[in-house]
């Protein structure tokens, strides 16, 4: 439903309740019903709806709700108590021509004290529920902003395989076929089981970890095939960790990293162990690779790193935690702790955004 | 062509080698594993022409280049780096992407061999000296020239660098000039004062000069005064 329709449904539903409301008390009050209490109730309501739109004009002419509250709260009874002025005018010109005015009643300085006070809290509940409703709505729309940024921010991060990798790979396999048939035909299926996989993460935001860890050894095999005996891999995963939802492509990231900043610098080559398992209810992943962490120094080094904290941050806030870290003068520890998921995980239920 | 292939991936030496069996005028005299080995070899077998991988453990291609005196010819081969490479936009400079196409390596064997001849070994050698036709690799922060020696006018040494005066660019490079006047050939180049090393083959006229001295103008533009101890060698190299 657009604003505008809530507005005259409110306006209308409400103050016709109002209206009812007041008949209903006279009824109860006095028994007996005129034409002219009905007449009068009606022109009252509209009355109330006319002036509270003049109102709604004022607020939006003026831009009020831009106003700091400080200053928004006095101006808003002053315009509430010059409506409720306006309305017992109204009142008493309307007695007036229904002849029904009298004077030395009306005119006593404690009726006249509340027929202003009256119309006024009506006006200042209309203010109120007006303002509620604004600010509630504009904080919705901001979190549904902040949802999209989200959404977009993580699409954005999601990492995209590396195109050098991707040739490197491609060249290797080629050197590879009268070399080796074999295996430069099983280096082929790694190759698409990893293309696969990066097309299709695009549109998922978990997978299951043994789906990730797949995509890490078929990634780890053409990377040996590329370095063979400069690079050794060997893994320590947990059982435990079976169905446990992970963001795609991470851990593959993280192990490039290692490969790219680490491995491929070293003339000898080196390692890449990977650890996974569970403590204290997380998902713990060790990825250690030969090599040394210099923090900061190279810009070209961090975005990989940079873009995975991101991506913890948006999808767990503060339950997930990432380090890197010299662990010797030879092996960096890149440690991820994640809270374990196996059902649907929060950030799914995340406002839908086209 | 003598020709040196650097790659840290055997496979990709593997492949490039069997491409270039094609090519009858390419002779591999030698694989390199990285920076540091084929510095070793391009001074020990001299190649004409070496097939250059960018990243590489510990130095990269570029650095190797760098700490060349004498660069060969060279084509990159790169997976992804074309990038870096278009710090080269000031110099014809041929990449290959691999894989590499064997068509795309045809062209460039065949760009190489239609620079003018002479570049390739027909000077008579003096051991260690650069020739002008020997072309060196300067790099200024982002930009890289691989540069022929009969192209510079000027060295001018600024502090611990020498600035490099070609065409319209003057980069420096971190050398020192008595370094640099040991290795190039003193035929073609002069050591006109402390400050400056002239190419004789850039000089336009010569007056005489303040103590005995001589103000030389080059073909650039670029005036060096010629020291008055320098001034009667100078004299006799110009008359020759």
């Amino acid at each position: 439903m657009s604003k505008i329709k809530i507005y005259w449904l409110c306006q209308i539903g409400g103050w016709s309740l109002f209206g009812f409301a007041n008949i209903f008390t006279y009824y109860i009050q006095r028994n007996t019903l005129d034409h002219t209490d009905i007449l009068g109730e009606l022109l009252q309501i509209i009355f109330y709806i006319g002036s509270t739109h003049f109102l709604r004009h004022l607020i939006k002419k003026g831009n009020w709700v831009t106003i700091s509250p400080l200053k928004l709260i006095p101006m808003a009874l002053l315009a509430d108590l010059v409506l409720g002025l306006a309305n017992y005018l109204f009142l008493l010109a309307l007695f007036f021509v229904f002849g029904a005015l009298i004077p030395t009643v009306e005119l006593k300085s404690i009726n006249i004290f509340l027929g202003i006070l009256g119309p006024t809290t009506m006006y200042f509940l209309w203010s109120l529920l007006y303002f509620s409703f604004h600010y509630f709505y504009q904080y919705n729309q901001s979190l549904k902003y902040e949802a999209v940024i989200n959404e977009i921010e993580l699409q954005h991060l999601k990492t995209q395989l590396n195109p050098h990798f991707i040739f490197n790979a491609l060249n290797s396999i080629r050197g590879l076929v009268d070399e080796n048939p074999a295996k430069s035909k099983s280096a082929i299926t790694h190759l698409s089981n990893i293309l696969r996989n990066s097309l299709l993460m695009d549109k998922k935001k978990f997978i299951d970890f043994e789906e990730e860890m797949a995509i890490v050894k078929d990634y780890l095999e053409l990377e040996s095939i590329r370095y063979e005996e400069r690079l050794r891999v060997s893994y320590d995963i947990s059982q435990q960790t079976k169905g446990i939802k992970v963001p795609p492509m991470m851990m593959q990231t993280l192990v490039e990293n290692g490969i790219k900043h680490g491995i491929s610098h070293l003339k000898e080559g080196g390692e890449i162990k990977i650890y996974a398992g569970i403590n204290h209810n997380q998902l713990v992943i060790n990825i250690r690779n030969s090599g040394q962490y210099v923090n900061g120094k190279k810009p070209e080094g961090g975005y990989g790193l940079i873009n995975t904290q991101k991506r913890l941050e948006l999808i767990y806030g503060n339950s997930a935690q990432m380090t890197i870290a010299n662990e010797s003068d030879k092996m960096v520890l890149t440690e991820i702790k994640i809270p374990i998921q196996v059902e649907k995980p929060p950030a799914q239920n995340l406002p839908k955004t086209g | 062509m003598k020709t040196l292939i650097v790659d840290d991936e055997r496979l990709a030496r593997k492949e490039l080698n069997s491409i270039l069996a094609e090519f009858t005028e390419i002779e591999v005299i030698g694989e390199a594993v990285n920076a540091d080995d084929a510095y070793e070899k391009i001074n020990q077998l001299n190649p004409d022409l070496i097939f250059l991988d960018i990243q590489m453990p510990g130095k990269t291609g570029f650095e190797l280049l760098e700490s060349l005196e004498k660069v060969p010819k060279v084509i990159f081969t790169t997976a992804y780096d074309q990038f870096a490479l278009k710090a080269f936009d000031y110099n014809a400079l041929d990449y290959l992407l691999k894989p590499i196409d064997s068509e795309r390596l045809a062209n460039a064997i065949a760009k190489l061999k239609e620079e003018k001849p002479g570049t390739i070994n027909q000077e008579v050698q003096q051991p260690h000296k650069l020739m002008p036709s020997d072309q060196v690799f300067v790099k200024d922060g982002e930009k890289c020239w691989f540069v022929k020696l009969e192209n510079i006018r000027l060295f001018e040494s600024d502090g611990n660098y020498i600035k490099v005066y070609f065409e319209t660019f003057r980069p420096m490079i971190h050398k020192s000039l008595n370094a640099l006047d040991e290795k190039l050939d003193d035929r073609s180049f002069f050591r006109a004062s402390r400050k400056h090393i002239i190419n004789l083959g850039w000089v336009d006229t010569i007056e005489p000069w303040f103590n005995g001295g001589l103000m030389v103008q080059l073909k650039g533009g670029e005036r060096v005064e010629v020291s008055r101890r320098q001034a009667s060698r100078f004299k006799e190299k110009m008359s020759l």
